[in-house]
């Protein structure tokens, strides 16, 4: 399976997971900048299905069943799409 | 691949972070290893035995968690370097045992797969399937062994369920390393591995579709809210120290009334003299001094088992976050810094699961200053004193919480300085923090745990207390001199080192009895408790019948040469602010010095930590007085 890649993506279109609102299921597009290997361990793979389950500071997500909070700069490398 | 006999084989246990390794280690290898629901728990290797059914013997080892073999952070890296066998003192394991969590095996396979390229034989623990089936997952471990090329083993290590298949596995000949399937040679290994890792779970532990809204979910809406995650925080840690300090009476008041029917027996017993004096004031006085506080320390252990145990732990990590960042801290520190509440040393050594050294050294230099439970002894003796008798024990909780939000916040203080001072890390370390399923406490764990804690500090004070308190009550003794009471202990060896002393904390508000005690403290703070059960014996203003009263009514009696009572509320504040900040634990230096790699860390938290207790503790009093108390 391929992966979009960022450019074919468009930045300008793509939402973070920082703008996501909380509740919403979103389907992970590309990963992008520093933190991705990390986020990969973590879990947070392309076309992998997230829930934002809370805002600020840190954003708390559940990737595969399991929550996850990490840091808004970690968020902002996280470009997703909604479930259609 | 047979080992000799002499040296057995080798086992390693690795997986991600909480997916009950230390659980299944000690399933194994009956030790009672420590355990708690939050990351980062096992920061470094243990090493245990175990017996294949054919009663061969194994070692096995219990690695502490990492995401990948990427290895960011030092107890990651002892993982990584242990499994390819770069770790002095180890052996590479004939055998690994991947521990996985199946209710998330898309996360945790990442690494099992890492693992089985490395060509070492490999077996998957297929951990809380209970848990997983609960959640609507669909498991196919039979068709995750045939896919992977591996043995897979269901298991539920927390209630002993799969522990016998696990152990049938474990046997010579061991399997042989399955080839990684997924590695097709190209540079984009990474992205072929999630490729497969995507279509095995597919396969293998399909997920229900629709995102279901746990219970987990839902307390957390409430825990983990900006404004009633706070309230519900402070609300459980004030419970805490309610708990504490109204369940401990109870069984205070049976260790007190059994040391009084000792010390009475003896005391009719034997004629008066050297070693009655030794046995009731020495022995009794300075051992039961520190050992009445024992069901304190219990109920705090109990109590730290309880958060770590349920899952409440991380949410914490999670709501101090915010607190820790302004401190130049992240998250991460916030649980090194919880159990150093309990005591420092495991304190300092779970400071390894920070990423960033800076941090780290931060987090280790401010580690001394949460009140850890050898504090406790001190604080329990003269807290009461502060207050009027038969106080309700909130008033009393509400002072000790007060004294541990003073040595947090201080904490917090210095590491922003010393934050600033080091300066910024050279790579980015961004928080993340996983925030496991609230689970039922494992009593049988916990309970195991603080028995083993409780019984570590009644050896203490069976050791190294009952030494210290015989040289004391002996300082205190000889030379003699003529005259009682307070005469005789003016010529003893103590009262001329107290008369020394007395000019040094006498600013503090203290005389030469606690300037001793203080000073004999330095090597383990609790010998407080001891140094004056033995300074205090003979009361000057008290009658022959007032002197077996508790140690602390005979310190609400003490005063000065001049009449004035000695231990004020101003003086107490003072006393209570010294031993807040001082670092009065040898252990705890030596492992700073290990964890910081150098002495100069140590020394200098030692040095910076008594002058800065010395300096709060006279700024106190000389202002409290100033004003008028």
């Amino acid at each position: 399976m391929e992966h979009a890649s960022a450019a074919e993506f468009g930045n300008e279109s793509a939402m973070t997971l920082n703008q996501v609102g909380v509740g919403r299921d979103v389907r992970i597009r590309v990963l992008q900048g520093p933190g991705c290997d990390r986020l990969r361990d973590l879990g947070f793979c392309e076309q992998v299905q997230v829930r934002k389950l809370a805002g600020g500071r840190n954003p708390i997500c559940s990737v595969c069943g399991t929550r996850l909070a990490i840091s808004r700069e970690l968020a902002e490398q996280v470009l997703v799409a909604p479930v259609l | 691949m047979h080992a000799a006999s002499e040296s057995p084989s080798t086992i390693a246990l690795i997986g991600n972070p909480n997916t009950g390794k230390t659980t299944l280690f000690n399933a194994l290898t009956g030790a009672n290893a420590k355990i708690g629901n939050y990351s980062g728990v096992t920061v470094d290797i243990k090493s245990g035995e175990t017996y294949t059914p054919h009663g061969k013997k194994l070692r096995v080892l219990d690695l502490p968690g990492c995401y990948s073999l990427r290895a960011p952070s030092p107890d990651e890296q002892v993982a990584v370097d242990a499994l390819t066998g770069d770790l002095p003192g180890y052996a590479k394991p004939d055998l690994v045992v991947c521990v996985l969590d199946a209710s998330n095996l898309e996360r945790h396979l990442q690494l099992a797969l890492q693992v089985i390229a490395l060509q070492i034989p490999t077996i998957l623990a297929l951990n809380m399937v209970d848990m997983a089936e609960k959640s609507g997952l669909r498991l196919d471990p039979a068709k995750l062994a045939a896919e992977l090329g591996v043995p897979v083993v269901p298991m539920q290590a927390s209630a002993g369920k799969g522990i016998i298949e696990l152990k049938q596995a474990l046997r010579f000949p061991f399997p042989s390393a399955a080839h990684a399937m997924w590695v097709p040679g190209t540079d984009d290994a990474e992205d072929t591995r999630r490729t497969f890792i995507r279509n095995l779970c597919e396969l293998a532990a399909r997920r229900p579709d629709a995102h279901q809204l746990t219970f987990a979910d839902q307390l957390d809406d409430w825990l983990l809210h900006p404004v009633w995650g706070w309230v519900a925080f402070f609300a459980i840690m004030f419970a805490v120290f309610w708990g504490i300090f109204s369940f401990a009476r109870i069984p205070m008041g049976w260790i007190e009334s059994a040391q009084g029917v000792v010390a009475g027996g003896v005391e009719s017993l034997m004629p008066a003299g050297d070693l009655r004096s030794l046995l009731v004031d020495g022995v009794l006085g300075g051992v039961g001094g520190v050992v009445v506080f024992l069901p304190q320390i219990v109920l705090l252990f109990f109590f730290i088992g309880l958060l770590e145990s349920s899952g409440y732990m991380a949410r914490a990590a999670y709501l101090m976050d915010g607190v820790m960042s302004r401190a130049g801290l992240s998250g991460k520190a916030f649980l090194p810094l919880f159990s150093s509440y309990a005591c420092a040393i495991p304190g300092v050594m779970a400071s390894r699961t920070i990423g960033s050294a800076k941090e780290r050294l931060a987090t280790i230099f401010i580690a001394p200053w949460m009140s850890c439970s050898a504090r406790l002894p001190v604080y329990f003796l003269i807290v009461p004193l502060l207050l009027h008798e038969n106080e309700g024990s909130w008033k009393q909780a509400l002072v000790l919480f007060a004294i541990y939000t003073l040595g947090t916040l201080s904490a917090f203080v210095v590491a922003r300085v010393l934050r600033r001072k080091l300066g910024p890390d050279h790579t980015a370390h961004h928080f993340m923090l996983e925030l496991p399923p609230y689970r039922w406490p494992q009593w049988r764990y916990i309970f195991r745990h603080v028995l083993e804690r409780g019984g570590s500090f009644v050896a203490k004070a069976g050791t190294i207390i009952l030494g210290i308190s015989i040289l004391l009550w002996a300082l205190s003794t000889y030379p003699k001199a003529d005259g009682d009471g307070a005469d005789a202990l003016a010529a003893s060896a103590m009262g001329r080192i107290g008369a020394v002393i007395e000019p040094v904390v006498r600013p503090l508000g203290f005389d030469g009895r606690v300037g001793t005690a203080i000073l004999t403290s330095f090597a383990a703070r609790e010998v407080f408790n001891s140094s004056l059960a033995v300074l205090f014996r003979v009361d000057e203003a008290a009658g022959e019948e007032a002197t077996r009263n508790s140690l602390r009514d005979r310190l609400a009696l003490a005063k000065w040469p001049d009449g004035t009572p000695l231990f004020t509320p101003l003086s107490i504040i003072s006393l209570l602010v010294f031993y807040i900040y001082a670092l009065q634990c040898l252990p705890t230096s030596v492992v700073v010095a290990k964890e910081a790699g150098s002495w100069k860390w140590a020394l200098g938290q030692l040095a910076f930590m008594s002058g800065f207790a010395y300096a709060a503790s006279l700024g106190v009093f000389q202002i409290g007085k100033l004003l008028g108390f």
